[in-house]
């Protein structure tokens, strides 16, 4: 029996090595790639061939020389990111306050409301929100990217949930306190929150920074794009662009990389947040 | 003063601060949501940007070759990908669980890191991996078993073979996430009852597990269809900009992308648009009425 | 909560310190170009989808102060990649907002923004130059009524051939008079060298298209309407389909002549000619360069002994766009840039561009100019081709469908009838094709 243990774990050991292999196969290429000329690259192919005498860092000393915009797209990037982040954990706590903690009249319905938006892809109304972005001359401003986005119903619901988990008392010693309606939500609540903050700050962080369709639309300025955006713009037919495309890719992810190995267990809760007690 | 003392604790009052917590919601919800939807399905009967009124002349596009196959591509996608993205990762979770793996947490990281990944970056990379070039990397692949090289992002076949690696790629960790959270809470009496009534692994894993599974198998099973439908990006990376050769891999949310901002053809677009709203619609009814538990266990 | 809340502001405002200081060096990056500031100039807002275009703007805007000290101007020159920016460039006309002032425009999205209204007439700057240049490159930019662009070349079509390949064929190119001719001689290079004879795209439309305008018949009928199924264009394709067939032609790697895939294999001597117009040259100077001294310039075939048919292919309209606060100045300006000597001879000696005006074709400066990277590079004279050619030029109709015709071609028409499905008939697959524009 216990041997037959041993046999198990190391057949299962093995085939989640396989499984590790694979996934990290694309990035193991990218990151390879980013150490050659980008043009070799396209003419001859993306793989694990590279001469390693003449591995350079030459493509991050090109994308860091500052005679590209890959370092204005990265800080509109931030920039969006940061913002929208803060506006709708702050915006969908406060509404998912209103949800767990208070009866009124339309409750239910406004709360089917927020299933209703959870159960449509943003993408079926892309064509009538542009036309209102343009009308509301939000074109080529981060808060065109931003506003319709703003209250995200999967936090709200996430939120609610998480709201629903706290007992009631706690409002009403605040009100015996003397504390307003808003006042038991900043003094409170908010503090409580901040477990179910980290995990939906990074959820949502995450979809902001790697964001491509909207953003993509909104800005047709090319100062003002995303990174995403700019990236994307670097696959270009007319002169060459494939250094900074690879080790901008490179780049791109290693932030992220790095803040997932320090605050992993967030980023976990915060992905998966949606399927939790669902 | 007397007023503003008055409207102060009329905001302030009982009674009226959930409205004032829910109001951004019901404002985003009204203008962003309600009103788009609203102006889609006028501009969908009309000929824009003249906003003269064409009748059911837009919708004519359902005879268009092109939208038939985005649209076949599109419901293609999202059945191939639920097929793969369901079952896999949920047997990936249930290995990664026993009790005899080692290093848990080290591959559960690993699987998740292409999870954070930009759709952009990951489309760069597989866009080169499957280049046509015989040094590119799957061409060198296939030429180990004396295959090739192929034409990958040009051929029907294979293009899809792109796609479905990507979205595995991207997706497997997260879905894997999502089902080990769920058997973590099976509380573990039930498999050392089962153990005690002499039931295999085998028989532990579709007697327990899978049953109780079941919720987090329905929640991955819409965020796969939504994610299926709605993709877009994923394609637009694999041939650099909506143009897929032959259309292979253009979707539905691409074709619309093509009318209305491409083309310049909004009315058109909208068209497909309240189309692409309407199998929504349905496909929710579906799920509501085949899962009638899971809408009521919402509402609590 | 505050902690929490000033620790997100406190790192947020560090990560974009940081972040500033790396762009605060980045500001002048490459993706735009300006020319020498001139106090009391007028800004200029121009986009471009190649970034070789943003050094020749620069300096006609230099040389243009130059010339008017009255009526200087400030440029900024934008680019970005090609699709994205024309995207980008329609969806900011459309929304009436953030356009630039002037623009070049890619010919297959030409037609979009001619019927979405969004050019401004420039018939009066034109004007001037109108005796001294091949006036239908100007004119196909327009509705017959009004010219809204002026391109940077002529852009006639001929073969380039790789000598090497075609020594070791033992033909001489010269001898090319027909496409039968061609397919004939194609034969040849392929048994006595195995390569190809030419390749052609399915992600774009040089040859087909080049071999339709020969015919006299263009993709979209006179009332703009698409018109892809028609016998002419079924002929070119079971041509080409032949020439496929028994391998003297392929498929170009990558789908297309601006792919990576092709430059490699072309200038890895993979194939022994492309058809395509003048403006190409500069692709072999710049990515080809191992052919140096290899490839020489003919006329393109025609179909019959005796044709003359000369065509015009590709380009860029640049244009006014609708909003700019300075619409004369923009437009002569675009003239002056496109049509004047300074521009042309600019244009020809850094770009490598045919001159849209013919006393170039005749001055001995430029046509035998010994320093010239293009006239180095090849070993025929380009120019002789297009004295030989004349004026009488026919150009693409880009008008009405063409842009929603164009994205159909190159996206499944040329797929299908080269790659996909070979064998259907070819009409039938045209009038396939047609239905599916939407227009």
């Amino acid at each position: 029996m216990k041997k037959n243990a041993k046999v198990r774990s190391v057949r299962l050991f093995i085939l989640f090595l396989i499984v590790a292999a694979i996934t990290l196969l694309p990035l193991a290429l990218l990151f390879v790639a980013s150490l050659r000329p980008g043009s070799e690259l396209m003419r001859n192919g993306l793989n694990f061939d590279i001469d390693w005498v003449h591995a350079n860092f030459d493509e991050y000393k090109l994308l860091f020389s500052g005679k590209n915009a890959y370092f204005s797209w990265y800080k509109n990037s931030l920039m969006i990111t940061i913002v929208q982040t803060a506006l709708s954990l702050f915006l969908s706590a406060w509404v998912a306050y209103g949800f767990a903690m208070y009866e009124f009249k339309g409750k239910n319905l406004f709360f089917i409301f927020v299933l209703m938006v959870m159960m449509v892809p943003t993408e079926v109304i892309l064509l009538p929100l542009y036309k209102l972005i343009i009308g509301m001359h939000l074109i080529n401003s981060m808060w065109g990217i931003i506003l319709p986005y703003v209250v995200v119903p999967m936090m709200v619901f996430f939120f609610r949930q998480y709201l629903s988990g706290l007992p009631k008392e706690l409002i009403d010693a605040g009100r015996v306190d003397g504390c307003s309606e808003y006042g038991i939500f900043f003094k409170i609540i908010l503090p409580l929150m901040k477990p179910s903050f980290a995990a939906m700050g990074i959820y949502e962080g995450m979809s902001s920074w790697n964001n491509f369709l909207w953003p993509m639309i909104v800005i047709n300025k090319m100062d003002k794009i995303t990174l995403p955006v700019g990236l994307q713009s670097l696959l270009s037919p007319y002169g060459n662009n494939y250094d900074i495309l690879i080790a901008g890719s490179c780049f791109a992810i290693i932030p992220i990389l790095i803040l997932f190995v320090c605050f992993q267990k967030y980023f976990i809760a915060g992905m998966t947040a949606g399927s939790v007690k669902g | 003063m007397q007023k503003k003392r008055v409207r102060k604790s009329f905001i302030y009052s009982k009674k009226v601060a959930p409205y004032v917590f829910i109001l951004p919601f019901l404002i985003t919800f009204a203008v962003f949501y309600v009103y788009c939807i609203i102006s889609m399905v006028g501009m969908s009967f009309q000929n824009v940007p003249a906003h003269a009124w064409v009748g059911l002349k837009n919708y004519k596009i359902v005879k268009n070759a092109v939208f038939i196959k985005s649209l076949r591509n599109s419901i293609f996608y999202t059945i191939v990908s639920c097929a793969l993205m369901i079952p896999i990762p949920l047997v990936l979770a249930a290995l990664l669980n026993s009790q005899e793996m080692r290093a848990k947490t080290t591959f559960r990281s690993i699987l998740f890191i292409p999870a954070l990944t930009s759709v952009v970056v990951a489309g760069v990379v597989f866009r080169l991996m499957f280049g046509e070039l015989p040094g590119s990397f799957m061409n060198k692949f296939i030429n180990i078993f004396g295959a090739g090289p192929l034409v990958w992002l040009r051929t029907p076949g294979t293009v899809w073979l792109a796609l479905f690696f990507i979205c595995m790629w991207r997706w497997t960790g997260v879905n894997m996430m999502y089902y080990l959270a769920g058997i973590q809470q099976i509380p573990s009496d039930l498999y050392e009852s089962a153990e005690v009534d002499g039931a295999s692994r085998w028989q532990q894993f579709f007697y327990v597990t899978l049953p109780l599974l079941k919720p987090t198998a329905i929640y991955v099973l819409t965020i796969s269809i939504f994610g299926g439908m709605a993709m877009f990006s994923e394609s637009y990376m694999l041939f650099n900009g909506n143009k897929s050769p032959n259309n292979v891999g253009t979707t539905l949310v691409g074709f619309l992308y093509r009318m209305g901002l491409e083309q310049n053809q909004l009315g058109i677009g909208s068209a497909v648009g309240v189309i692409f709203l309407l199998i929504v619609i349905g496909i929710n009814l579906v799920q509501l009425t085949m899962n009638g538990t899971i809408g009521k266990k919402k509402e609590d | 909560m505050k902690k929490l809340m000033s620790g997100i502001l406190v790192s947020a405002m560090a990560v974009s310190t940081v972040l500033g200081g790396m762009t605060a060096f980045a500001d002048d990056g490459s993706t735009q170009g300006t020319n020498t500031f001139v106090d009391g100039g007028t800004d200029i807002q121009f986009w471009t989808f190649q970034e070789l275009h943003v050094p020749f703007w620069t300096s006609m805007a230099d040389e243009w102060n130059k010339q008017n000290p009255d009526r200087p101007i400030n440029m900024t020159v934008t680019t970005g990649e090609s699709h994205a920016l024309q995207e980008k460039l329609l969806t900011a006309c459309a929304a009436g907002e953030g356009t630039p002032d002037m623009a070049d425009i890619e010919i297959g999205y030409y037609g979009s923004f001619l019927n979405g209204q969004y050019l401004i007439p420039i018939d009066d700057a034109v004007e001037p130059y109108k005796d001294d240049i091949v006036y239908s490159r100007v004119a196909m930019y327009g509705d017959g009524e009004h010219v809204y662009g002026a391109d940077f070349h002529l852009g006639a079509t001929v073969t380039y051939y790789n000598m090497d390949i075609m020594n070791e064929a033992g033909i001489d190119p010269a001898t090319i008079n027909t496409w039968d001719d061609f397919h004939e001689a194609g034969k040849t290079v392929l048994e006595k060298t195995g390569k190809p004879m030419a390749t052609v795209e399915v992600s774009d439309l040089f040859l087909p298209q080049a071999m339709l305008l020969e015919k006299g018949v263009q993709y979209v009928d006179a009332d703009g309407n698409p018109n892809i199924a028609t016998q002419e264009h079924a002929d070119v394709i079971n041509f080409i389909r032949e020439m496929l067939a028994d391998g003297t032609i392929q498929i170009t790697p990558g789908g297309g002549f601006h792919t990576e895939e092709w430059y490699g294999f072309m200038n890895g001597g993979g194939c022994a000619s492309i058809t395509i117009p003048l403006w190409y040259m500069g692709r072999f100077t710049d990515y080809m360069t191992d052919l140096k001294g290899k490839m020489a310039i003919y006329p393109m075939p025609v179909w019959n002994d005796g044709d003359v048919h000369e065509v015009l292919q590709g380009g860029t309209g640049t244009s006014v766009i609708k909003g700019t606060e300075n619409e004369q100045l923009c437009k002569d300006f675009l003239a002056f840039a496109k049509l004047s000597k300074e521009g042309c001879t600019y244009e020809w000696k850094e770009l490598g561009f045919d001159p849209i005006r013919t006393e170039l074709w005749d001055d001995p400066a430029i046509t035998e100019d010994p320093d010239n990277k293009f006239l180095q590079f090849f070993t025929t004279n380009p120019f002789d081709i297009l004295k030989a050619n004349g004026t009488d030029l026919t150009a693409p109709d880009i008008s009405g469908s063409y842009s929603a015709t164009y994205s159909v071609l190159v996206s499944t028409t040329y797929a299908n009838a080269f790659e996909n499905s070979v064998d259907e008939d070819a009409m039938e697959l045209l009038q396939n094709e047609q239905d599916t524009i939407v227009y």
